[in-house]
């Protein structure tokens, strides 16, 4: 068996990524301002015959948006294939993301701002069950995580072999950055419309569960076994260790990425079943005010704003640096 | 369970929660040794101050209808709140009683009213 060719390593994930991406696009994304009826744009509620009028221009420029979103996806890619600088492919699946959570936000706030800028008060229900932590998150796991990222640290450390300190400290960051996340995940809500208030609350629930899980997965444990496979190759292996190692480290990787691909899929399936009926958070507002795109209270907010920072600055430094190379 | 805060009611916040809170457990559905929310998830819940949802749990506690315990939370307390007098106890039926009368209700209509409400306390066997 012949170590995996780094080349083909990255046409792989290439090959992986563009089906995941269109899939999402098409079942998603597409019509996503649509998710909760045509008496809706976006979470906002939109006057009847809206679609026939006005609506048309919104979806178009939201039509619009992801076009260029995907296009400026495509041109790199493209870019990538033709100066095949596939080294240069986890910056281009990374700069996707980073390019798109901030425009779709903005876009979200975009829309409340114009189309829904006071909404109508209406009753707002509380939910009189506690939220414990432990209900959310298995601080176990969350022990083994920070156990594994020092573990990394140390064998990178003491493998005496170079290695790429700004990659393993931003995959550190990602990693126990999202246990305060996952926190500000459980404590994050939106107010409850006194209305169908049962179903309101487990629509958010299983939301709240949802995203938990998802960027478990996705972010932290993913992160995790690269961070940890890195260090196992470069701190405990010899320089050239049996090809069965690295396609083992691969394979990991890919097993998680695609598990929470999966989980990502089905889980926004339910959702949408779920929450087409009921009323979003962006359409109305309780007696004490309106809730943000990221909810109610601000634990959310900060700890967002530093995470996602930190992995911008990382990056920003890191070309600043180095340039594309 | 769910406590209705309205959107036209003019009683300050924390009053709401409190009253709406002492609502459920005249009902029955906040039962003895059931823990509240925290005050931190309650304020983020309804997005409002911290200190308001802890004047409501500082008075529902002043009352005797929760016991705050470091670190459990608010626990509702036994139905039998700290004893109070007479005269104190009345004083929000009177008011109630005078806004009745006010209103322009007859004397056979303000009773018809006070006995469809405790019905519907006794609906949920909250009251004995």
């Amino acid at each position: 068996m012949s170590a995996p060719n780094v080349v083909g390593v990255y046409v792989f994930i290439i090959c992986v990524i563009v089906p995941v991406l269109v899939y999402a696009l098409v079942k998603q994304l597409w019509n996503l301002p649509l998710q909760n009826g045509t008496g809706y744009f976006f979470g906002v509620e939109v006057p009847p015959g809206f679609y026939e009028g006005p609506g048309r221009s919104w979806m178009g420029g939201f039509h619009a948006m992801v076009a260029a979103l995907y296009g400026v996806c495509a041109v790199g890619l493209v870019a990538i294939v033709a100066t095949r600088r596939w080294e240069m492919t986890p910056w281009w699946g990374g700069g996707f993301a980073l390019l798109f959570v901030p425009t779709m936000f903005g876009f979200q706030a975009w829309t409340r701002h114009k189309l829904a800028a006071d909404p109508p008060v209406r009753p707002v229900a509380l939910a009189l069950e506690s939220r414990r932590m432990g209900d959310y998150i298995s601080w176990p796991m969350e022990a083994l995580a920070v156990a594994l990222v020092a573990l990394s640290w140390w064998l990178l450390l003491h493998g005496g072999r170079h290695f790429d300190w700004q990659s393993t400290l931003l995959q550190s960051w990602v990693v126990l950055g999202m246990i305060p996340g996952k926190m500000a995940m459980v404590r994050l809500s939106f107010p409850l419309p006194a209305e169908r208030a049962e179903e309101h609350f487990r629509f958010q629930e299983l939301s709240r569960r949802f995203w938990i899980r998802l960027s478990g997965i996705i972010l932290q444990w993913y992160m995790l076994v690269v961070l940890l496979g890195v260090a196992v190759l470069r701190g405990v292996l010899p320089v050239h260790p049996a090809p069965v190692w690295r396609w083992l480290v691969l394979a990991s990787g890919f097993a998680v990425w695609g598990y929470g691909v999966i989980v990502m899929f089905r889980g926004m399936q339910r959702m949408k079943a779920m929450g087409r009926e009921l009323r979003p958070p962006g359409s109305w507002k309780t007696p004490f005010g309106r809730a943000s795109c990221f909810g109610t209270g601000w634990a959310f907010q900060i700890w967002f704003a530093i995470w996602f920072g930190g992995i911008l600055a990382f990056i920003l430094y890191s070309l600043c640096k180095h340039g594309f190379k | 369970m769910f406590l209705t805060l309205q959107d036209n009611d003019k009683r300050p916040i924390y009053q709401q929660i409190t009253d709406g809170i002492k609502d459920l457990i005249a009902r029955g559905e906040l039962r003895e040794r059931m823990t509240l929310p925290s005050v931190r998830q309650v304020a983020g819940d309804l997005g409002v101050n911290l200190n308001t949802v802890a004047v409501a749990y500082r008075q529902l506690q002043d009352e005797g209808f929760v016991t705050v315990r470091h670190g459990a939370g608010a626990v509702i307390s036994s139905r039998s709140p700290h004893p109070i007098n007479q005269a104190e106890l009345y004083k929000p039926l009177q008011t109630a009683l005078t806004q009745l009368v006010l209103s322009g209700l007859t004397g056979r209509e303000i009773v018809e009213t006070v006995r469809e409400q405790l019905a519907l306390l006794q609906q949920k066997g909250g009251t004995r």
